[in-house]
């Protein structure tokens, strides 16, 4: 954590909302991206994030600089953005199972054929994200969307390098059962990837 | 001698996440070379990234945050509990007839309003002043009393001739 950073933490403990502007300028694309990539969907995302910091400004005084500031924040918006979700998951949605019988177009390179194959594609991942554990998801989402080290993610979910990889491991396997249309899974013939045919 | 998949396959993942250490690379990539089935799942690991990282990072390039700061500010502004002091400044603050500064005089002839009525009432109420009484005599055509002050020193006498009338000496 830098010099700027913990003096910026620090005038935010003592209820300086410039400050949190400045966290807010730099940390809001990622903790959107977090929030998009668990809920996937615009709106819901947005309250994450409005969400995130608000509830950063009331409950900062508790961050004691004992991990770096990032993953304490992620952290929040991991937890939050599954908050949400699962209050969200009360509304009906589709299972991926029961969008099952959706066959992507074959006449891909026509222009909107693919945009409507590209919103179906969207759709069927964010249904596959939904089917994953939370723990599961926030290691996909840590690691795939936003890069993380397995040490960074260790630190952000509270677990070992061990857990981390075991979470990543179970949830592509997952995301690959879910999306084999789509995604080639290992072992299985070049032809039957939907996505590497396209 | 070619290594089992089922070896390489624990480090395959850590490869993937650039994670492995310098003897697992050397490891998976010597594997790699020639085994389909390790490449075919690498690409997938890879076009899986792909789908789930891609409609994230087109989200965040086509948002616009600005706003979403705004509403932050507001709702922090809305929940926080002012003390009564801010409150009643803030009151003050928007409430039309005192930003326009138009409540100094008003305060000001309030309190002189106060001065003066409070002026007329003490007016009106009997007040004795600090002293007592020397000697007061009576007869069955005049009565008379002594009365001396201690501050300043002064004396008066009343003579009273009847029940209406009354004079005094000092």
């Amino acid at each position: 954590m830098d010099r700027d950073e913990t003096e910026m933490i620090s005038r935010c403990q003592q209820g300086d909302q410039e400050a949190l502007k400045e966290i807010f300028d730099k940390y809001h694309k990622k903790v959107y991206s977090i929030a998009y990539g668990v809920v996937r969907q615009r709106e819901e995302a947005l309250d994450i994030v409005q969400d995130v910091f608000i509830k950063l400004f009331r409950s900062i005084k508790n961050f004691k600089g004992k991990s770096h500031f990032y993953t304490y924040l992620y952290r929040m918006v991991m937890n939050t953005a599954i908050d949400h979700k699962r209050k969200a998951g009360k509304q009906f949605m589709p299972s991926l199972d029961e969008e099952g019988s959706f066959q992507p177009s074959d006449d891909v390179e026509k222009g909107p054929e693919k945009v409507l194959l590209q919103k179906e594609l969207e759709e069927r991942v964010k249904l596959a994200m939904d089917k994953l554990p939370a723990e599961q998801k926030a290691a996909l989402i840590f690691r795939d969307v936003e890069g993380f080290s397995y040490q960074e993610m260790a630190e952000a979910m509270g677990c070992s390098i061990g857990t981390v990889m075991s979470r990543l491991h179970y949830g592509r396997k997952r995301m690959q059962e879910s999306l084999k249309d789509y995604v080639k899974l290992p072992g299985q013939s070049r032809g039957a990837s939907a996505l590497s045919e396209r | 001698m070619k290594n089992s998949c089922s070896s390489v396959s624990t480090v395959l993942e850590k490869y993937f996440d650039r994670e492995a250490t310098d003897e697992e690379k050397f490891l998976v990539e010597g594997h790699l070379q020639d085994c389909p089935a390790c490449r075919d799942a690498l690409k997938s690991m890879e076009e899986l990234r792909t789908l789930v990282k891609a409609p994230v990072e087109e989200a965040v390039q086509k948002e616009d945050f600005p706003w979403v700061w705004q509403k932050i500010e507001r709702e922090i502004r809305l929940q926080e509990k002012q003390p009564w002091w801010q409150s009643l400044r803030s009151w003050l603050d928007v409430t039309p007839l005192f930003r326009r500064k138009v409540w100094i005089p008003a305060v000001a002839t309030a309190v002189v309003f106060l001065f003066l009525s409070t002026q007329i009432i003490f007016k009106n109420t009997p007040s004795y002043p600090d002293g007592s009484v020397v000697e007061y005599v009576e007869s069955e055509t005049d009565n008379v009393m002594v009365y001396q002050l201690e501050e300043p020193k002064v004396t008066v006498i009343w003579l009273f001739e009847g029940p209406e009338e009354e004079r005094t000496t000092t």
